[in-house]
């Protein structure tokens, strides 16, 4: 069993629709909020973001990083969490 | 390596002097303008530098698409006062006025393959740019790889950090699960064979199961988990139905119950043998008819039939250790109990009988 969260599976099981930004793993409130203010309200904005920067850990990482200010721990839970949607529905 | 700075003006003058007069560079008298100090710093860099690398003038070029080794002169030493920020470049490696497409191409030059350089990219790609020209020359270069943060951490402390996500991703008990269940999965095979797969030795066959049973009763749900095609492997492996001549492969053999569990009573071999003098007892005694032993009779075969019931199913699958198969033993059985019945009906009727009806007929005391 992998180490995610509820809130990672509660992602991956479905497609994302129209899922606000703070329904990512690893995004909560506050970073939902800057996020938000950056102009990415939607998860499939962040996931678009994602796919440009073509589902590199690292730059994902780092833009994650200086979007919102997100941690280690949160850009990686972020980060899985959105390759494993994109395993399961892209 | 020589040692210096991209931006000399970014040191303090005592910096620069000392780093000129490290170089044996002669000082001017007196306290000159910074600047002077740091035109010298230049000149006797690049110098050092056309020595080191060879490399054309750093201050050639204002263009976009500066020479590769240009960029040799980012190596830095003194990382205490450079850049906190992107934004002061004096050279042309200034990646923030570099289009999309410089971008692009200088990280392609480091062998990183970006994807689009849009809007909401550009900053990581200059950030990640900045990261590899700190680095050094493309040619001197690998592949990028875990480096400082650009945030103006000098160096990478949070390494770490990057590789954690990747924990997850083991899995490594499944290859260890596979032969802790493999003993486990013949064992219980072992019994489970018996069944079709008889005809062979007995001792060794009987001990086998005994104790395979054994592991079954233990390890039902264990085994349960096992994959099923581990199994059929294992199963062929260890049983292969070379010696049979039956058309399915299936002969019936005995399999022995397993005594002490499931509520049957712990018996050995002795026990039936035991059953089976009594039987003979019993033919012997049939023929003085008492009361008493025509009673007991029916009571005493009725427990070897009904314990020999378990016995006998299983049993059927013949056993060669018998000295007659359970067939022969319950024939005998029937006939002996259908004598004494018989002779039990020829008895005098003093007593109420236990067929009324039947008495009256077979009896032939009157």
């Amino acid at each position: 069993m992998s180490s995610t969260s509820q809130k990672h599976k509660d992602f991956v099981a479905e497609p994302m629709g129209e899922k606000t930004v703070m329904a990512l793993a690893g995004i909560g409130e506050v970073l939902g909020k800057r996020l938000e203010e950056k102009g990415f309200d939607k998860a499939y904005v962040v996931l678009g973001q994602f796919l440009v920067l073509k589902k590199d850990e690292e730059l994902f990482r780092e833009w994650l990083k200086d979007t919102c200010g997100a941690n280690t721990k949160q850009q990686g839970d972020c980060y899985s969490c959105l390759r494993e949607w994109c395993d399961s529905f892209l | 390596m020589s040692e210096f700075l991209e931006d000399p003006s970014l040191l303090t003058k005592d910096k620069l002097k000392s780093a000129l007069l490290a170089h044996n560079v002669a000082l001017p008298n007196g306290d000159q303008k910074k600047d002077v100090y740091v035109q010298l710093y230049l000149k006797n860099l690049t110098a050092q530098n056309k020595k080191s690398s060879g490399s054309p003038d750093v201050f050639s070029s204002d263009e976009e698409l500066p020479p590769a080794p240009v960029v040799s002169n980012r190596s830095r030493s003194g990382r205490k006062a450079t850049r906190k920020t992107d934004k002061v470049r004096p050279e042309d490696v200034d990646v923030t006025e570099l289009s999309n497409e410089a971008l692009k191409d200088l990280l392609l030059k480091y062998g990183l393959i970006t994807g689009p350089i849009v809007a909401s990219t550009r900053k990581v790609y200059e950030k990640r740019l900045q990261k590899l020209l700190d680095q050094g020359p493309p040619e001197t270069v690998a592949p990028p790889s875990e480096m400082s943060q650009t945030d103006g951490s000098q160096n990478g402390n949070t390494d770490s950090d990057h590789y954690s996500d990747k924990e997850e991703e083991t899995v490594a008990p499944a290859p260890v699960f596979v032969p802790e269940p493999e003993p486990e999965v013949e064992a219980e095979l072992i019994p489970v064979v018996e069944r079709p797969i008889r005809s062979r030795g007995k001792t060794p066959v009987t001990s086998r199961t005994r104790s395979g049973q054994h592991n079954r009763v233990e390890k039902v749900s264990a085994i349960d988990q096992t994959p099923r095609t581990v199994e059929r492997d294992v199963l062929k492996e260890i049983f292969p139905n070379e010696n049979l001549s039956t058309p399915t492969g299936i002969s019936a053999t005995c399999r022995r119950p397993i005594r002490g569990a499931a509520g049957r009573p712990v018996v050995s071999d002795t026990w039936l043998d035991e059953s089976r003098l009594r039987l003979k007892e019993l033919r012997e005694t049939s023929s003085s008819s008492t009361y008493t032993e025509t009673r007991s009779v029916p009571r005493v075969t009725a427990v070897p039939l009904t314990a020999s019931k378990p016995a006998a199913p299983p049993a059927v699958k013949t056993r060669a250790r018998r000295s007659l198969p359970v067939w022969v033993q319950l024939l005998l059985l029937s006939a002996v109990a259908g004598f004494l019945f018989f002779v039990y009906q020829a008895m005098e009727t003093n007593e109420v009988g236990l067929f009324k009806q039947s008495g009256a007929d077979d009896s032939t005391s009157k």
